[in-house]
């Protein structure tokens, strides 16, 4: 997925504003990997690398869904479970999965992270 | 009514939806196995493939959510949402300011509709029996007799014939955090001192292949038959 042209200083906002994310109502937790480091922070730390296996596949497919049908730069990628949602999407050269109940409204919760 | 005839009432309805809606580029419909049902005629057939492929990679994986109901990607020339309906998928592709609420329309009552009718008339698929898996910290096997099988605890590979009802876990696939998979043998640890610890020690070039290193979380399950 190519990466967005949003300035650093907005990258170390996101990581501000995540800090406090949990609290939240509806929200699981969060992955936040870059090229060289992740932070994670996740309700239930037994999931950590089911959460981290369904992201970094949910990117991969989402860029070669994004290829197939020539839709463009992928914005964002929505995974829809029972109860559970995944909202990801690539910022500068880190992606970002926000692991939220359904209940939760991912477009108020991207204004109110300044991820838009 | 025959598999023909099913394929070719949902492929019109699929045409139908079109006529409605022209922001609708593509449209089609699998199982969740992944065989495509029907598709409109603007559904190039490599194309459906490759999706369902990239899909199905997700759906392996969507347990921690309850299974994947729904995948909505959003892109800046349009957008491609695939939803579960009953026992398929619908996979819609659609200009960036298609009509969501048609779109949902469409997802949420008018293709159930058609599948239920149709579906009161034939079987519909059965489901998969997902494999059980376990979250194991890795130890690095080194050495001459390193081989290339990684080792687990014997009561992990006991539990998991049970479930499958299988005399024994030969193989086994391995995720790690970075999304890398490896399928290998497994044995059971034989050293003593390791056992009951939650590892997994694998010989070094396994841990490679999955850039992995000794202390790193691993999602381990046997692999289907």
């Amino acid at each position: 997925m190519p990466a967005k042209t949003k300035p650093k200083k907005e990258i170390e906002n996101v990581q501000e504003n995540l800090k406090n994310i949990k609290n939240i109502e509806g929200i699981i937790g969060y992955l936040l990997r870059g090229p060289n480091s992740a932070s994670i922070d996740l309700k239930d730390p037994t999931k950590i690398i089911d959460y981290a296996v369904l992201s970094a596949s949910a990117f991969e497919a989402g860029n070669d869904i994004s290829k197939e049908f020539d839709i463009g730069e992928v914005d964002t990628i929505v995974l829809e479970g029972e109860d559970t949602k995944v909202l990801s999407m690539t910022l500068i050269d880190h992606r970002l999965s926000i692991f939220m109940e359904k209940k939760v409204d991912h477009n108020k919760l991207c204004k109110d992270l300044d991820l838009t | 009514m025959d598999k023909d005839t099913y394929a070719v009432a949902l492929k019109n309805t699929l045409i139908e939806i079109r006529k409605i809606c022209p922001d609708v580029s593509c449209s089609f419909i699998f199982t969740k196995d992944g065989t495509i049902i029907a598709g409109d005629p603007e559904a190039n057939e490599e194309t459906m493939e490759k999706t369902v492929d990239s899909f199905q990679s997700i759906t392996e994986k969507a347990d921690p959510i309850g299974g994947l109901q729904a995948l909505l990607i959003d892109g800046e020339k349009g957008k491609v949402h695939l939803s579960r309906v009953n026992d398929m998928y619908l996979a819609l592709a659609a200009s960036k300011n298609a009509d969501t609420i048609f779109l949902q329309a469409v997802t949420r009552l008018i293709v159930p509709t058609v599948l239920k009718l149709l579906e009161s008339i034939t079987p519909t698929p059965i489901p998969i029996q997902s494999a059980p898996s376990k979250q194991l910290v890795v130890d690095t096997l080194s050495g001459f007799f390193a081989g290339d099988s990684v080792q687990i605890d014997v009561e992990t590979l006991t539990q998991w014939s049970e479930i499958l009802n299988r005399k024994n876990i030969d193989d086994v696939e391995i995720e790690a955090f970075g999304g890398k998979t490896a399928k290998c043998k497994v044995k059971e640890i034989n050293d003593p001192k390791l056992k009951g610890k939650g590892i997994i020690r694998m010989p070094e070039k396994i841990g490679k292949a999955l850039e992995v290193k000794k202390g790193e979380l691993v999602r381990v399950k046997p692999t289907a038959t």
